[in-house]
């Protein structure tokens, strides 16, 4: 098997994708790639230059076909199946005919947006709803060319994982808050039940 | 002899006959794919070279980059979901007309005449939460992975593009059945338009198409969701899936 892949045409130069980052198919990949694959140790007849390159080179490469197919179907069945079983079960709201002349309260944009519009409520407008949805944009676009730290491993990348953990954190925080804590003009819901 | 020579006949034609529903077998999926089965490495890494619907794989893959706790699937998974909502969102615009008069009542219908009516909304709702989801989830598994330092740099912003793209189409699909939740969302959404510096109002008045959000909204955001967007999205999703492939993949931490 190994002989066969040395020996596989290698038309596209991407045959055999070589490691991304320098040093980045080290020890933690091999061992990986050990514990993944059961198959990679049983060459015992393999002279020993061989086997020595095996060993270099245990996260050794399969070919696409059929295994990521194999893969792609599997997670596409399980997520067509599920999202079938929800939408059996979990009927979509339709509320009654939309009424220009009856605003409801509170009325909520769609839960993607209520983190904006639960800002909006806190902050000027303008701040809100134009210059943080762009500042977010242009930010995520602008980030891989403003983060000049070339490593890929966590523990080197402390404060891009804080200030983006800080985002998200934030983010989701404010769309649940939006979603499950405001009532009647923006209120927290517990301001009726309290009788403030 | 001669009858001997008949058996013999017979029986090899017999075999022949047995044998040919394999062999038809064989030849099928050869002129499909283009190669034998894939039981070799060999026949397998060409397989996957040189056929038009596996050419967006690389033919070879490094085993660790097989890990499921890499990916997590996520941008697989979200580009399902695409093509799932583009089936079932196809199924729905047979039922749908983009008007007041008609929108409402359409919804209705598919709840309670059309054959499954319900279940393709439903489907097509549910997986447009989804995908917002997944799609969020896989901008947070590129980001956490470093996956979007050099070389790929380009596809992170192509991948916010289509974040972007996910949200404004989930947005504009919240009007289109026009009861008072679609109403009162799309007007709040695009409220936030009216506070941009400059010309705050008439961009607003330009994504509704009137000052309220009306008949004018229903086919604005009908065409932007069964067709603008789309086509954006999907040109953005060739050029990503193309950068994936010739960055290759990150891996490997």
């Amino acid at each position: 098997m190994a002989d066969e892949n040395e020996s596989t045409p290698n038309p596209e130069g991407v045959a055999r994708p070589d490691p991304i980052t320098p040093g980045a198919s080290g020890a933690a990949g091999g061992a990986a790639a050990a514990t993944a694959t059961p198959t990679a140790p049983a060459k015992p007849a393999a002279p020993p230059a061989q086997r020595q390159s095996l060993k270099k080179d245990a996260d050794t490469s399969i070919p696409s076909f059929p295994a990521l197919v194999y893969r792609e179907f599997i997670a596409s069945l399980v997520v067509g199946v599920v999202l079938t079983a929800i939408a059996l079960v979990v009927q979509s709201p339709l509320q009654q005919l939309a009424d220009p002349s009856m605003t409801p309260d509170p009325s909520k944009a769609p839960w993607y947006f209520l983190g904006l519009q639960e800002l909006l409520s806190r902050v000027p407008p303008i701040t809100a709803g134009v210059a943080f949805p762009t500042f977010v944009i242009a930010g995520l676009i602008a980030m891989p060319y403003l983060d000049r730290n070339p490593s890929r491993h966590p523990r080197d990348r402390k404060v891009g994982i804080i200030l983006f953990t800080g985002f998200i954190v934030f983010s989701v925080a404010f769309a649940l808050i939006g979603t499950f804590f405001r009532g009647l003009e923006w209120k927290w819901y517990w301001d009726g039940i309290l009788g403030r | 002899m001669a009858q001997d020579t008949a058996r013999n006949r017979l029986q090899s034609g017999m075999k022949k006959a047995a044998a040919l529903p394999i062999e038809i077998g064989v030849q099928l999926w050869k002129s499909v794919f283009r190669h034998g089965l894939p039981l070799t490495d060999k026949i397998a890494t060409r397989t996957a070279l040189t056929n038009y619907w596996l050419h967006a794989h690389p033919p070879r893959i490094r085993k660790s980059h097989m890990k499921f706790s890499y990916t997590f699937c996520l941008g697989g998974i979200s580009f399902f979901l695409f093509v799932l909502l583009t089936v079932t969102g196809l199924f729905l615009m047979f039922y749908y007309v983009p008007s007041v008069q008609y929108a409402y009542q359409n919804m209705k219908d598919l709840q309670y005449a059309v054959s499954f009516g319900i279940v393709m909304r439903n489907l097509h709702r549910w997986g447009a939460h989804a995908m917002v989801i997944t799609v969020w989830l896989h901008m947070c598994r590129v980001f956490y992975t470093g996956s979007y330092k050099p070389p790929r740099e380009f596809n992170w912003g192509i991948g916010v593009t289509l974040l972007l793209m996910t949200l404004l189409l989930s947005f504009t699909g919240y009007l289109l059945p026009w009861d008072q939740l679609s109403l009162w969302a799309v007007t709040v959404g695009t409220n936030m338009a009216k506070y941009a510096p400059l010309a705050g109002p008439q961009t607003r008045f330009s994504m509704l198409g009137s000052y309220t959000v009306g008949n004018a909204t229903i086919l604005r955001f009908y065409v932007a969701h069964v067709l603008g967007l789309p086509l954006v999205a999907a040109i953005a999703m060739m050029v990503h899936f193309w950068r994936v492939r010739k960055d290759g993949f990150s891996g490997n931490l």
